[in-house]
């Protein structure tokens, strides 16, 4: 069995587990009911992909999927810092959507591809039941991008911030080598940070959106260039300001205090009695 | 923002019900949010949206109510058809007696 199996699925899991939390934190303060439906129910289908691939991983190392969902100290979590960062206002948490909705779609393209045959299999399942995610996603951005001028400013606001943290989906995990060589990764993550840069392009382009919110996220790219293997997690420096590459450490356990706050709420049900049946 | 009503239809062979209504700014996000208020747990195969102000109804409802007199227009009016036939019939082949 291959030994790069359970990082690059655990990563995927920890991922929607994480943002499916964060989206779940708008459940009874959506802008409207509707909307609060809508998104509390994006957030079951994130968190029943996590579970799908904690279920994956049990599968092949005979550990228990709750266990690995939340018996794990924080440092053993994979998920890009995207993920755990605070929804802050409704402009912040659409784009993240958005952005995240656009990745996980190119990344599970990919995934179908995978030699790994339940993976493939699962990645194929996830991607018709992400339709929904990307209809709503774009429909938001596009009535806001078009809309009055301060949902439009705080959009592009949010833009410039999330960008540059969403390129964290992509940074390599320290078994990225051997996930491409046994062909469970059909491709390296940067082809796919590639796509997802002229995807976004296009995509910012139609809607008429202001391109330099990828400015930073285009430094960023030059950063993993040119000190790979040697990413900085954003809170390290301490001082809360952001800079390029201050998403990025994810991969590689490395979390800010964001993530520690919802590990605390997240898990506490479960630290508080490991070995109950549910 | 705008109130669209929902309706759903179970199966093709199904009519059209009205199950609801959601706010949404236009008819697109209207049946995006229908579909999650509506569909969750796959209740139907067809979904329709229609702006509550597409729907045109009656300013005055009290027409709607039946006029005095209308009793015929239920079919309990026809209940006893067959015996007050006869009665009738009856009536008929009496001679009526010269007064």
């Amino acid at each position: 069995m291959s030994a790069a199996l359970a990082p690059v699925v655990l990563a995927l899991a920890d991922d929607e587990l994480v943002l499916g939390h964060r989206h779940s934190e708008w459940t009874g303060f959506g802008p409207h009911i509707e909307e609060d439906i809508a998104f509390s129910s994006i957030a079951q289908d994130e968190i029943g992909h996590a579970t799908a691939y904690y279920r994956l991983v049990a599968a092949h190392t005979g550990d228990d999927p709750d266990r690995l969902a939340l018996g794990r100290a924080p440092s053993e979590y994979r998920h890009a810092i995207v993920c755990e960062r605070p929804n802050g206002d409704w402009a912040y948490t659409l784009t993240r959507h958005w952005l995240y909705d656009h990745a996980d779609s190119l990344r599970l393209a990919s995934l179908a591809e995978s030699k790994h045959a339940d993976l493939a299999a699962l990645a194929a399942k996830m991607r018709r039941e992400e339709r929904y995610h990307l209809l709503h996603a774009d429909a938001w951005l596009e009535r806001i991008a078009r809309g009055p001028v301060e949902a439009r400013r705080r959009i592009i606001d949010a833009l410039t911030i999330a960008f540059d943290e969403a390129l964290g989906l992509f940074e390599p995990l320290p078994e990225e080598g051997d996930a491409l060589a046994e062909g469970i990764l059909p491709e390296p993550s940067e082809t796919l940070r590639a796509r997802f840069m002229d995807e976004m392009s296009a995509r910012l382009e139609r809607l008429e959106l202001p391109r330099s919110v990828q400015g930073r996220a285009a430094e960023t790219a030059e950063f993993i260039a040119s000190s790979s293997g040697d990413l900085i997690a954003g809170d390290e420096a301490g001082d809360g300001v952001d800079r390029p590459g201050a998403a990025l450490g994810g991969r590689r356990g490395r979390h800010g205090p964001d993530f520690d706050s919802l590990w605390e709420v997240m898990t506490a049900t479960y630290r508080a009695d490991p070995g109950a049946s549910w | 923002m705008e109130i669209y009503e929902v309706f759903r239809r179970a199966g093709h062979k199904d009519p059209f019900e009205h199950v609801g209504a959601v706010t949404a700014p236009d008819p697109e996000l209207a049946l995006l949010m229908a579909k999650e208020c509506f569909f969750r747990r796959a209740e139907g195969e067809h979904l329709w949206v229609v702006r509550r102000r597409d729907i045109h109804s009656l300013k005055d409802e009290s027409l709607l109510r039946l006029p005095e007199g209308k009793e015929y227009r239920f079919p309990h009016a026809y209940r006893d058809v067959i015996t007050l036939r006869k009665r009738a019939r009856e009536r008929s082949a009496t001679p009526v007696e010269a007064s």
